[in-house]
């Protein structure tokens, strides 16, 4: 007989939930040394010694109190009461902070475990715990513990059956203590909670106990208020609230934050030895918070980085390119000699070996940008860097947390909109989403730099500087538009954010989980780039190999006068649209249409396009035309992806619309213009 | 110690780098102080300043953490420096 047991687990953010969920259920959420990771509660299940267990990976909230929309998914997970088991983490080398998560969890009657993990950071610190004594103060399992390591799983398993087996819940009684008596302000605090026990009479509210309702109480917690407000009757109400404004009750919330520290710091301080400051504040630290230095220095990290990503990414791409016409000239003399039809072979080569070698290419890319931020995020940079560019953020109406899916925008849009929801509110959000689109990913910076150096050569870095000032004068568009309606003033909530320790990176982790990503979007690229590389296939598909049989020639045709106005003829135009599908697609459909060779007809012709695009282009397309298409492809709507992502994201398809409106009218403006300026220029 | 009661209403965000001291008053609406208290600053918190240069967030090193709070919030933090 099999029975199914739930266990929540809750911490601070990155005290390791999500990296000991992995490790349990073998599934993938997102790990990485900064704050804020895990934003949807994710469930796994695994079975150990028959039992299956349910395992829910809750957001990171530094306490209880639903104040942004995680914590509010935590909080009401808690408080559903499902759990068999919560298993609090907590990170043993930040122990003091990070305990008070449990201090907010006295009063929920729940079974729990108390989980110490990065035991490893800890020690490595010079920090020393004394696990069981705390055990025994706290009258709960406690397990001193590393997510990480996969060795000490078994440590876990033992500690989690017998928690299971004997439930124990936490006793207010040590809480009410420090609430009651002890502490400068103990006197008011004790009136305070005293009086809103009474006040709430017989009240009952699920696994919450009295005290900790009184608590939220004085914390003004939203949703507690509101339930309060709701089932109290009228006089008890009055009561509250009269409590509750008066004038040691409107600083409740201090009050009892005070209290739940001391209770933790009693702990602490007698169990186990703190930090040395040297090793908390390194001289690395010292650079890379400096306003100046630190912002230098996060350049360099980013050079470093890209330069990093090329290297790696240069096997995969020459296996690509490599393996192309081999494979095509095989399939050619094969088929040649079997007598297989033209059109098959061409379909063969153009579609399927032809997508298969792009996709090697472009994944052997995103492989590279993957691994270097895995290892980036896992060392604890990225917090750091984000703690650089918070002025420079907040003065967009963003704040330093943004810098994260900024920054891996360079990397890859899809998955940068993703992590947008590091930021507090909606609004910050979709102001984020709106620069992100802006923001050129690796292929569209590849592109433009195709374009510029093919048609203007030596002056192509200019056009890469100009770009980057564009980039940076829609930025400041973009806020001045959306901003002061997203992010008003007086909603800015600046930066309060920890900057976790270093971690030394774990490699099997890192590698397993991007061999593992590379690989999902490997396979979904594969599918999405041979459908539509068939489809491009069909449309331009012509038995003599001459452009104007084909059907796509005459759509494009019948649209040029429109396209005209923005300076692209339709060979653009149906580049600059394949764009919006992947920045690939716009390079091979440019290849298919300008090079007049039957042949290198099709949207996966990269071999050919780099080798001889460049010589086509260069001599069909004017300087005018091709400022036009230059400056649309640097604005053009980062792809299909990125559309999917942004539309889960915004949670409305009005934002996408308004999204890709925006960049649309930004792309076709300085088309045009590009286009007009070329033609008094050249 | 004694000089340290004078210093009135001192804020984190005048607070000089590498000094200590010690949170004495924290003013804000309630969601910006459960914010602030449940990252680890209450009344009473022992503090090292590490960082304040008046152009990023001001950094403080207490209860085993480093913090970062942005300008404008930090001087809503009200301290007594050790001296
Ligand atoms: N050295 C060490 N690192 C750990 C350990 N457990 C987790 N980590 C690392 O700590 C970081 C945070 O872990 P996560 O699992 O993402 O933390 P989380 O609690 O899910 O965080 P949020 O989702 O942001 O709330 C990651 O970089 C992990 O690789 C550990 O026991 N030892
Ligand atoms: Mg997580």
């Amino acid at each position: 007989m099999s029975e199914i047991k739930t266990i929540a687990l809750l911490g601070q953010p990155n005290s390791g939930k999500s990296t000991l969920f992995n490790n349990l259920t073998g599934l993938h959420q997102r790990v990485g040394n900064w704050p804020g990771k895990t934003v949807e509660q994710a469930e796994g299940e695994f079975v150990f010694d028959g039992t299956t267990y349910k395992v829910i990976d809750l957001p990171g909230s530094y306490g209880l109190s639903a104040n942004s929309e995680e914590e509010v998914v935590t909080r009401d997970y808690i408080q559903s009461g499902k759990a068999d088991l919560v298993c609090i983490l907590v990170d043993a080398s930040q122990l003091e902070r990070s305990l008070y998560m449990l201090a907010d969890f006295v009063g929920i009657r729940l079974p729990v475990m108390l989980v110490l993990n990065m035991m490893d950071v800890a020690e490595a610190a010079g920090k020393k715990i004394d696990v069981a004594a705390i055990e025994k103060r706290l009258g709960v399992p406690v397990l001193g513990f590393s997510a990480a390591e996969t060795e000490r799983y078994p440590e876990f398993f033992k500690k989690m059956v017998s928690a299971i087996k004997t439930p124990v819940c936490l006793d207010s009684g040590s809480l009410r203590e420090e609430l009651v008596g002890g502490g400068e302000l103990a006197e008011k605090t004790d009136n305070l909670i005293s009086r809103i026990e009474a006040a709430l009479g017989d009240f009952e509210y699920g696994v919450c106990e009295k005290i900790w309702i009184a608590e939220k109480l004085l914390e003004k917690d939203k949703l507690i208020c509101g339930v309060v407000n709701e089932m109290l009757p009228f006089a008890h109400k009055n009561a509250i609230d009269a409590i509750l404004d008066s004038e040691e009750g409107r600083d409740g919330g201090m009050l009892t934050g005070e209290a739940k520290y001391r209770w933790v710091s009693k702990i602490v301080r007698e169990l186990a030895t703190p930090k040395s400051i040297e090793k908390v504040f390194s001289k690395w630290d010292r650079i890379a918070t400096h306003h100046i230095k630190g912002k230098f220095f996060a350049f360099g990290i980013m050079v470093v980085s890209l330069i990093a990503c090329m290297i790696l990414a240069f096997p995969g791409m020459g296996i690509g390119f490599g393996m192309q016409p081999v494979l095509q000239s095989l399939v050619e003399r094969v088929g040649g000699a079997l007598g297989v039809w033209p059109v098959v072979i061409s379909f063969i080569n153009l579609v399927l070996v032809g997508g298969t070698c792009i996709t090697i290419c472009m994944t052997s890319f995103i492989f590279a940008i993957i691994f270097v931020f895995r290892i980036l995020e896992e060392i604890g940079y990225m917090a750091r860097f984000s703690y650089a560019f918070d002025n420079w953020l907040s003065r967009l109406g963003l704040q330093g947390k943004a810098i994260m899916p900024l920054f891996s925008g360079i990397g890859c849009t899809a998955g940068a909109v993703c992590g947008t929801r590091v930021l507090d509110t909606r609004g910050q959000r979709l102001l984020a989403l709106v620069l992100l689109w802006a923001i050129p990913c690796g292929s569209k910076v590849a592109v433009v730099l195709f374009l510029a150096s093919t048609f203007f050569g030596s002056a192509a870095p200019l056009f890469g500087i100009g770009y980057v000032a564009l980039i940076f004068a829609s930025f400041y568009l973009s806020s001045r538009l959306f901003g002061k309606k997203l992010v008003p003033q007086n909603e800015r909530v600046g930066m309060i954010m920890e900057l976790p320790p270093y971690h030394k990176p774990h490699w099997k982790m890192i590698a397993a989980m991007v061999g593992r990503s590379t690989w999902g979007i490997f396979k979904k690229a594969l599918k999405m780039i041979l459908v539509v590389a068939a489809l491009f296939w069909a449309l331009s598909y012509a038995g003599d190999g001459n452009v104007e049989n084909t059907l796509l020639y005459k759509i494009g045709n019948a649209i040029e006068p429109v396209t005209m106005f923005f300076g692209m003829r339709w060979e653009l135009f149906v580049s600059y649209l394949g764009g919006m599908f992947s920045k690939e697609a716009s390079l091979g459909i440019m290849s298919t249409l300008f090079n007049h060779t039957g042949e290198a007809f099709s949207l996966v012709t990269r071999v050919a396009a780099s080798e001889n695009l460049g010589e086509a282009l260069a001599s069909t397309i004017s300087k005018p035309e091709a400022l036009a298409f230059l400056f649309a492809s640097m604005f053009n709507v980062p792809c299909v992806l990125a559309m999917g992502t942004t539309y889960r994201e915004a949670g409305s398809f009005k934002w996408l619309a308004t999204i890709m409106g925006y960049y649309l009218a930004i792309s076709l403006g300085l088309a045009f213009i590009g286009y007009h300026i070329g033609l008094l220029i050249f | 110690m004694k000089n340290a009661d004078f210093v009135d209403r001192l804020s984190l965000a005048e607070m000089g780098e590498n000094r200590c001291g010690t949170v004495a008053q924290i003013e804000g609406d309630s969601r910006f102080i459960s914010r602030i208290v449940s990252i680890g600053l209450t009344p009473g918190s022992a503090f090292t300043l590490l960082k304040n240069d008046k152009l990023s967030p001001v950094l403080v090193f207490c209860r085993d953490t480093v913090i970062a709070v942005n300008h404008k919030e930090s001087s809503q933090i009200f301290v007594k420096v050790e001296s």
